[in-house]
């Protein structure tokens, strides 16, 4: 199996404490994988210690044959792996247009992009010269994940996609995450397990700081009694 | 000839002011009678008094600017601003009186001192944020402080009497030529505000901004933030420097006072006073600044010192976004100063 992200068995510590205790993940190319587990598993620290946001102490991240570790953050992000934070973390000060351009690793970026991004974010298009401040929650959504297009990205983290969302415009959401997953593989920290179950094609459940189980998502779907486990849901 | 009278009607309010001030010796002199033939002689009078405060103000602004690129659109707390002023202002003077330099000579040289201190300043930049960064600036400005006072310089820079028997280039001294010296320093100033506002909506500045409001997200994307944290503190450092240049070059004395840190604090009012992270707040602030301190102290006295700063408190309280932020906003604060008086009373 070709992985374009592995992550073999990292720790790591915020602080004193030990959150991350031997996760494991696999991300195969060009799929869509989400992280499972409940509040405080550890999900949104495994993904900024992939960024080295967070860096693990121990265990190693291969992203692309590349080796992570010890690696800047900013370095890492600009290897091709956009994140897409939760609480949708655009830049409030800037514009809608600004947002998008500071996103440009390289020069024309947005304008080679512009097209697509319009075509999955339509709302974006009239919202262009407004100010951060002046957008509601699902298009500060709209705008993070967009902003991650506008690079060449190989890897997009989404960080919560669904959170504090109206269900028509997850539904919206989710539309926009499955057409861009033809371009990038995705990696999906969901809490929500209907909209994780119908996006994503594999999974990895973390529970209490480890790696607890993975496989593909059409299996876990059958398996009430894992889900019940670990997820809490039925 | 069309994009002309847009560029004209876009900035009128910008360019109707620098007319103002152009004119502003001139119109200063008719109110007593003197013609602008002798303003243009440099007469003494109302006008060339007008001309020395405007002076002052305009090299405040230039070194209120200078904050306001740092603090203001990138969200570095410094409290060592004042050391990017006073070096280049002792140098001035020490390379003009002490080591013979002429004035572009000099000019190269604080140039290069602030080159130097900026990236004193970029050493530390990346292993302290906040608060620390705040701190340790201002124990590298107090090392200044101490030295220019220090009693071993003062053959150089007269110790705690402060820097005085500097002689100025006689084509632009303060006392013959302040015509000329005021039109060097309005045109620094407005030079400097252009090159700003350029800096600040260009690519470079806009990643400046996106700093001050997450850094941790400007890294994200895949910039290295210490480039440009130190390409803000680098413009910064060479604008201040240059501010003290031309107060060495206008004042008869350089005061220790322009290393302390109080020096820093009037930065932080001036911009405080005219709107964080606007840039021309912080030429209406520091206009308003200098005017009240100069005011007050000419009709209260020394007690001057106290309804300043109750009028800075009610500032803070009543238009939190300075005089600039408010009329951007269009909102004053009026009700919600009143809550903030009330509970700090009740407290």
């Amino acid at each position: 199996m070709d992985y374009i992200l592995d992550v073999q068995s990292i720790h790591t510590f915020i602080g004193q404490y030990h959150i991350l205790q031997g996760v494991d993940v696999q991300v195969p190319r060009g799929s869509i994988t989400a992280l499972l587990g409940r509040n405080g598993a550890g999900k949104t620290t495994t993904l900024k210690s992939i960024l080295g946001l967070t860096p693990p102490r121990e265990g190693k991240v291969t992203f692309d044959g590349r080796e992570l570790n010890g690696m800047r953050s900013f370095d890492i992000a600009a290897l091709g792996i956009g994140f897409v934070p939760e609480h949708r973390a655009i830049f409030r000060d800037l514009s809608v247009e600004e947002n998008l351009k500071i996103a440009e690793r390289r020069k024309g970026d947005l304008d080679r992009k512009r097209e697509m991004i319009f075509s999955l974010f339509p709302d974006l298009k009239r919202l262009i010269g407004l100010p951060g401040t002046s957008l509601s929650g699902g298009q500060q959504q709209m705008l993070a994940i967009a902003r991650a297009l506008v690079p060449d990205n190989r890897l997009l983290l989404i960080d919560e996609p669904s959170e504090g969302l109206a269900p028509v415009i997850i539904e919206h959401m989710m539309d926009a995450i499955r057409q861009l997953s033809k371009e990038s593989t995705v990696v999906l920290v969901e809490q929500n397990f209907l909209v994780a179950s119908q996006l994503a094609e594999t999974y990895v459940i973390i529970e209490e700081g480890r790696s607890v189980t993975s496989g593909k998502m059409s299996d876990l779907k059958q398996d009430k009694a894992t889900i019940h486990r670990y997820l809490g849901a039925a | 000839m069309n994009s002309l009278a847009a560029i004209f009607r876009q900035n009128r309010a910008s360019l109707l002011t620098l007319l103002g001030l152009v004119l502003l010796p001139f119109i200063a002199g008719m109110f007593e009678g003197a013609s602008p033939a002798a303003v243009w002689v440099n007469a003494a009078g109302t006008s060339k008094f007008i001309q020395g405060l405007a002076i002052e103000i305009f090299i405040l602004a230039l070194y209120a600017l200078s904050f306001d690129l740092i603090f203001g659109i990138t969200g570095l707390l410094s409290f060592g601003h004042s050391m990017f002023f006073s070096v280049g202002a002792y140098l001035t003077g020490i390379l003009l009186k002490s080591f013979g330099l002429n004035l572009w000579q000099t000019i190269g040289v604080v140039f290069l001192a602030a080159i130097a201190q900026a990236v004193l300043f970029g050493i530390v930049l990346p292993r302290v944020k906040g608060i620390t960064f705040a701190l340790v600036t201002l124990g590298m400005a107090s090392v200044f402080h101490i030295l220019v006072m220090s009693r071993e310089l003062g053959d150089y820079t007269g110790a705690d009497v402060g820097l005085q028997g500097v002689i100025v280039p006689d084509f632009i001294s303060p006392a013959n030529e302040r015509l000329r010296f005021y039109f060097v320093a309005l045109a620094v100033m407005v030079l400097a505000y252009l090159l700003y506002q350029r800096f600040v909506a260009s690519p470079t500045g806009r990643v400046c901004v996106a700093i001050r409001e997450n850094e941790g997200r400007a890294r994200m994307l895949g910039y290295n933030t210490f480039s440009f944290k130190f390409a803000a503190l680098l413009l910064s450092s060479i604008t201040a420097a240059f501010a003290g240049t031309l107060h060495c070059l206008y004042q008869p004395i350089v005061s220790p006072n322009t290393a302390s840190m109080g020096f820093t604090v009037t930065a932080l009012l001036i911009v405080l006073l005219g709107g964080v992270g606007t840039l021309n707040g912080a030429l209406v602030g520091a206009l308003v600044y200098r005017l009240l301190d100069f005011g007050l102290r000419r009709y209260i006295g020394e007690s001057a010192s106290f309804i300043n700063g109750a009028i800075y408190v009610a500032f803070v309280l009543f238009i939190p976004y300075g005089i600039v932020g408010t009329w951007m906003l269009k909102s004053f604060e009026i009700k919600k100063g009143w809550e903030r008086l009330v509970g700090m009373v009740k407290k």
